[in-house]
């Protein structure tokens, strides 16, 4: 069941561009080195996609959509 | 079981889209847009979609007030009317008509409002109209 | 048609029926019953869609053993499907008089009626969706270009909550959207893009893509894409298709009310396997 939601909201955010930012991964107590594996390979992920770019359509939607323009 | 759909305008604003009620056993239960309408083609605003809240809100007030010793005191119509033309009388006779002004609204229909202007011009004597709409 | 009508209120198999009639040139919903009979003869059938079924949970709310019968087309029996697994209706209590579906292909995807063929625009083509593509050519855009046009279209929203209202499958007591601790009552814009993804989520399982919301919205937001879109997804990692049955569990993809067990679901007659 959590692999189909994690799969149905990397769908949905996919019409944004936005489903590289959701991760699923099994990892159990035991498997410490895994654990950080996935999390520092993650967070690599997400820092090279930069800050979530939404907010900036709702803050000041014309401006964000002007500069998409361009 | 009684049920019908009761086609009105919307009373909140000057567009005056067209809304259906829904009632059931003579209780407005809920309101929609109607769909024929020329003006608004089957769409509302929020205050459109929630006409029939005001209806049957406790809040609302059924009967005139009037403010008696810094207490709203409930009453009739004719004395309302009455004290109100008294009260008229007295500040016109004090500081002039112009100190009367009138509002009113896009609420009401185009023939209420210039009722309104003509109550204030004819019988009050001021020019000092205006209306929500003129922002 | 009126005369099968006629007999089910004489007979007492329905105690209301939902249907059309003209009041003032407006087709509006009417519900006719035995004790005026007569009105059967200026039913018509609407080009004008309302939810009928919306007005019918409502009687039921009132008289949970009221038995309606009902002018449905083919989006009308969807909703009905939906009602059912969600008990809000029961199928013991309606009964219902097929009108056949609005003359297609007023809207290029549609299998449904609009009063009118809605144009868009040149600039809505350019930078926002049009609201006649199909969800193939919609999902063809690339991130950043979706991005910008889905937002485009969101930042128009005005929140007046028509979606939802005119919707026959939102009946929730407590809806999310006005939640405030969720999306919140407030402000203008609203929290874009979850205020529309919020519904979208909601919608997945229970849409059965009758368009009304589309219809009713006053900033042409093409709600009925983003709707399509979880139900396309539903169906495909689901194997649930909405409001094709009376009789599967109710689709949840919330939280520990989900009660579909994953598939396979039960066989639906008709659809392929
Ligand atoms: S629904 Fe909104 S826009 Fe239409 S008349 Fe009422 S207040 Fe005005
Ligand atoms: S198309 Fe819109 S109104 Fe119709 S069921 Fe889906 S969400 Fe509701
Ligand atoms: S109907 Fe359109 S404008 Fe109104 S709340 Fe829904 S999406 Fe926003």
């Amino acid at each position: 069941m959590t692999i189909k939601r994690i799969t149905f909201l990397q769908e949905l955010l996919g019409l944004f561009g936005l489903q590289e930012r959701v991760h699923l991964a099994w990892i159990s107590s035991a498997e410490a080195q895994k654990f950080v594996e996935v999390v520092t390979a993650f967070t690599e992920k997400i820092k090279s996609l930069g800050p979530n770019p939404l907010p900036a359509y709702r803050d000041a939607p014309r401006a964000a959509l002007a500069a998409a323009a361009h | 079981m009684e049920c019908k759909l009761v086609p009105s305008v919307c009373s909140y604003c000057g567009t005056g889209c067209g809304v259906l009620f829904e009632v059931i056993n003579n209780k407005i239960v809920g309101t929609l847009p109607m769909k024929t309408h020329p003006v608004n083609e089957g769409k509302l605003c929020i205050k459109g979609w929630n006409l029939h809240e005001h209806v049957n809100s406790i809040l609302r007030l059924k009967q005139p007030l009037v403010k008696t010793f810094g207490r709203f005191m409930k009453t009739d119509w004719d004395e309302a009317i009455q004290l109100t033309a008294d009260r008229f009388k007295e500040i016109i006779a004090k500081h002039g008509p112009d100190s009367i002004g009138v509002l009113v609204s896009a609420k009401i229909t185009n023939e209420e409002n210039y009722l309104a202007q003509k109550l204030a011009r004819a019988v009050i004597g001021t020019n000092n109209v205006d209306h929500c709409a003129r922002l | 048609m009126k005369e099968q009508i006629k007999s089910w209120l004489e007979q007492g198999t329905v105690d209301v029926f939902l249907g059309y009639r003209e009041v003032d040139h407006h087709p509006i919903p009417w519900c006719f019953t035995q004790e005026a009979i007569e009105e059967v003869d200026d039913l018509v059938v609407s080009p004008a869609r309302y939810s009928l079924e919306k007005i019918a949970t409502h009687m039921a709310a009132e008289d949970p053993d009221i038995r309606i019968g009902m002018l449905a087309r083919d989006c009308n029996n969807r909703a009905l499907n939906v009602l059912y697994v969600w008990n809000q209706l029961r199928p013991e209590q309606v009964v219902t008089v097929e009108a056949n579906c609005c003359p297609s292909p007023l809207k290029e995807h549609a299998d449904c009626s609009y009063l009118e063929p809605g144009t868009v625009g040149a600039y809505k083509k350019a930078v926002g969706i049009d609201n006649h593509l199909r969800l193939e050519a919609v999902e063809a855009y690339g991130p950043e270009e979706g991005r910008n046009r889905w937002m485009y279209e969101f930042q128009k929203c005005i929140k007046c909550y028509g979606c939802r209202n005119i919707c026959p499958v939102c009946f929730c007591r407590e809806c999310s959207l006005d939640h405030d601790d969720l999306v919140g009552t407030g402000p203008l814009l609203p929290d874009i893009p979850i205020f529309h993804l919020v519904r979208a989520v909601h919608m997945a399982g229970r849409c059965i893509d009758c368009g009304l919301c589309e219809d009713a919205c006053p900033m042409d937001i093409p709600l009925r894409l983003l709707y399509q879109k979880v139900n396309r997804i539903a169906m495909d990692l689901f194997d649930y298709r909405t409001g094709t049955s009376g009789d599967q569990p109710p689709f949840s993809i919330l939280g520990d009310r989900v009660t579909l067990e994953p598939k396979p679901i039960q066989p639906v007659t008709g659809a392929e396997a």
